[in-house]
């Protein structure tokens, strides 16, 4: 069976964002980008599914600006087999959204034949956990999403999810879309060997117009805030004083 | 002039930091604390660290290595540079470069082993007499039929209670001064060899200190280490390079990780109604220590380049193992400084920086005995140093 898995360029996420002057968004120049984690997820699930022998080829795909290609890499140094480029955007700033993604990657995966699609279940950049359900309803796909634990077994898996309240344990067709949630699997650091090897794995440069999807931005961006500053907080001498301020603050 | 990191380089320095973050820095507390590392978690980090491929970097690839250039071996030596010199050891290895120089059976015995992290090796040149006076060594090898006989003794050898072999120093003509001193490969347990007690230091926790005593040591040619009476030549061919990593790119790492800390503690430690990072007099601290860290930096990257492009920046070697190893020094201090009573406290690791830091000016060759060689370059006519369109 082969595995795809769509990975994203964001920003990192140890960096500290800051807004750009003029709200438009964040600023992404000059700034650390790394693959989103849900999606590092993704690839080591995949590579964990290889190294079981359920899997035959692990092909990566990034939908973006040509710097995606850095992040293909990490990819294939943790051990995925080759890469998919679609370059989508010449400025760094440009965000692709969800439904040109989910498109472009239906044709994919028309062409490459997975039995599954593991993805991270929303990038860190916008958050906006839509690419994956989008990308089943397309292919008319089974979807399990929030994934903690992935079980391929023929042609089913069996899927437990993180919902709320708890737990749920589905069982799919595949092929499927199965998006990574954080307590899927730890992923692994790529080692010395394997990062020299992933310089000769091949990756192909696509662009949009190759799969006739129309990329333009569908939504607009009003404004960019940063979140509050955080008030300080005080420390109280007993729970007597803590309950009088409470109760001076309103809230209780 | 290029001074774009690859993505391979970054990747490389992730895994590397990662795995020092995830497996070696919970570890380093306890080791401070008992100066012991035990031997079941020496064995667990070596085996994690070699299935990723981060045991010999420096080794070249055909001897089972990383295969690093000199540039990607300081961007890896810096890192190391965050935690202590013996998680470096047993994680990363210490596999010297001299054993490059083994030969015929020496390359299976003595050589390989090392790169695959199955013997470790030590490097015995001190002696009480002879620090950074290398040639002043009093331990004597004298031929006796077709055999070598060893006396002496060292001191001060790191790692001598875990190593399985020491590349000793000796001399085997002492009319010859410092051309007549040649390099043993001596393995534990060779009769006569006698392993003495470990000297306490001031930082450092947890590596061995040892002195090493010689008495009537039956050795071989094959323990011969290169030409006889060219030791302290191969030494200085080979060594420089070692003491690039392991003293400058160390020390420049060392102080990069003191400073983020530092920086850390002035953003959130508030007197006076405000983050102290806003008293100009810390400000002043710690634009010095980033101004003195990015310079050590990129002189460390000119030599590393210098090495790859084949040339033997040896002068240049001295002026970073000075460098590193004094801002490393100026940059720890100023985080005592502002982390102020915190600082001198053993609950944060500052005070252990401060201490571990000291040595750095000391060993592989006094801050003075690299000023010295420096100085004779320049008069030599080594413009070159602090000069690139020549004189």
């Amino acid at each position: 069976m082969k595995v795809l898995v769509p990975v994203k360029r964001v920003i990192d996420y140890n960096v500290k964002v800051r807004v750009k002057a003029d709200g438009s968004g964040v600023d992404l120049a000059n700034v650390k980008m790394s693959m989103n984690p849900f999606d590092e997820i993704a690839v080591e699930e995949a590579i964990r599914l290889k190294e079981a022998g359920k899997v035959e080829e692990i092909v990566l795909v990034s939908i973006g600006v040509k710097q995606a290609q850095e992040t293909i890499r990490t990819g294939l140094a943790m051990g995925a087999d080759r890469g998919i480029l679609v370059v989508a955007a010449e400025d760094v700033q440009q965000d692709i959204e969800p439904l040109a993604v989910a498109k472009i990657l239906a044709k994919v995966v028309e062409e490459e034949q997975p039995g599954l699609v593991i993805m991270g279940k929303q990038a860190i950049d916008n958050d906006m956990n839509a690419t994956g359900q989008m990308l089943a309803a397309l292919m008319g796909w089974a979807q399990a999403t929030f994934a903690s634990k992935l079980d391929v077994d023929g042609d089913s898996a069996t899927v437990t999810r993180e919902v709320d309240g708890g737990l749920q344990t589905i069982r799919v067709n595949l092929p499927a879309v199965v998006t990574a949630d954080l307590r899927l699997n730890e992923p692994r650091y790529a080692s010395l060997p394997n990062i020299m090897k992933a310089k000769k794995k091949p990756i192909d440069e696509k662009t949009p117009a190759d799969y006739g999807v129309d990329v333009s931005p569908r939504l607009e961006v009003v404004k960019t805030t940063e979140p509050p500053v955080r008030k300080a907080g005080e420390i109280v001498g007993s729970v007597d004083e803590l309950v009088t301020k409470l109760k001076d603050a309103g809230v209780i | 002039m290029d001074f774009e990191i690859t993505h391979e380089q970054r990747m490389l320095v992730e895994t590397v930091r990662g795995f020092i973050k995830d497996e070696l820095a919970p570890l380093e507390q306890e080791i401070e604390e008992t100066g012991q590392l035990p031997d079941e978690i020496a064995r667990s980090i070596f085996e994690k660290s070699r299935a990723l491929g981060l045991y010999g970097m420096n080794i070249p690839e055909e001897f089972g290595g990383g295969g690093l250039s000199a540039l990607e071996t300081m961007m890896v030596e810096e890192q190391f540079g965050h935690t202590t010199d013996i998680l470096i050891r047993r994680a990363f290895g210490n596999v010297y470069e001299v054993l490059l120089s083994c030969e015929g059976p020496q390359v299976e015995r003595w050589l390989l082993p090392s790169v695959r992290g199955d013997r470790v090796c030590s490097i015995a040149f001190t002696e009480p007499g002879a620090g950074s006076d290398a040639a002043g060594i009093r331990t004597r090898a004298e031929r006796k039929g077709d055999k070598w006989v060893l006396n002496g003794m060292k001191h001060y050898i790191s790692d001598g209670a875990f190593a399985d072999f020491f590349v000793v120093t000796a001399v085997t003509d002492p009319a010859k001064g410092h051309r007549g001193i040649s390099m043993f490969l001596l393995d534990k347990g060779t009769p006569g060899f006698n392993i003495g007690r470990d000297q306490p230091m001031m930082g450092l926790r947890g590596t061995s200190h040892l002195d090493l005593h010689f008495d009537d040591v039956e050795l071989t040619d094959e323990n011969l280490l290169g030409t006889e009476g060219e030791g302290l030549k191969l030494a200085l061919s080979v060594l420089g390079r070692v003491r690039l990593a392991q003293v400058a790119a160390r020390s420049i790492g060392k102080a990069t990780k003191v400073l983020q800390m530092t920086l850390d503690y002035a953003r959130e430690r508030v007197q006076f109604g405000q983050p102290i990072g806003e008293f100009q007099m810390v400000q002043q601290m710690l634009a010095d220590s980033a101004m003195e860290i990015s310079a050590a930096r990129s002189a460390l990257w000119q030599c590393a380049w210098e090495i790859d492009a084949g040339l033997d920046p040896r002068a240049r070697i001295s002026v970073l193992k000075v460098q590193g190893s004094e801002t490393l020094g100026r940059v720890v201090d100023r985080a005592v400084q502002i982390f102020g009573g915190m600082g001198y406290s053993k609950d944060l690791p500052i005070e252990r920086y401060y201490r571990d830091a000291r040595i750095y000016r000391i060993f592989d060759g006094a801050s003075e005995i690299h000023r010295g060689v420096i100085a004779k370059s320049l008069l030599k006519g080594g413009a070159q140093l602090f000069d690139p369109w020549g004189a």
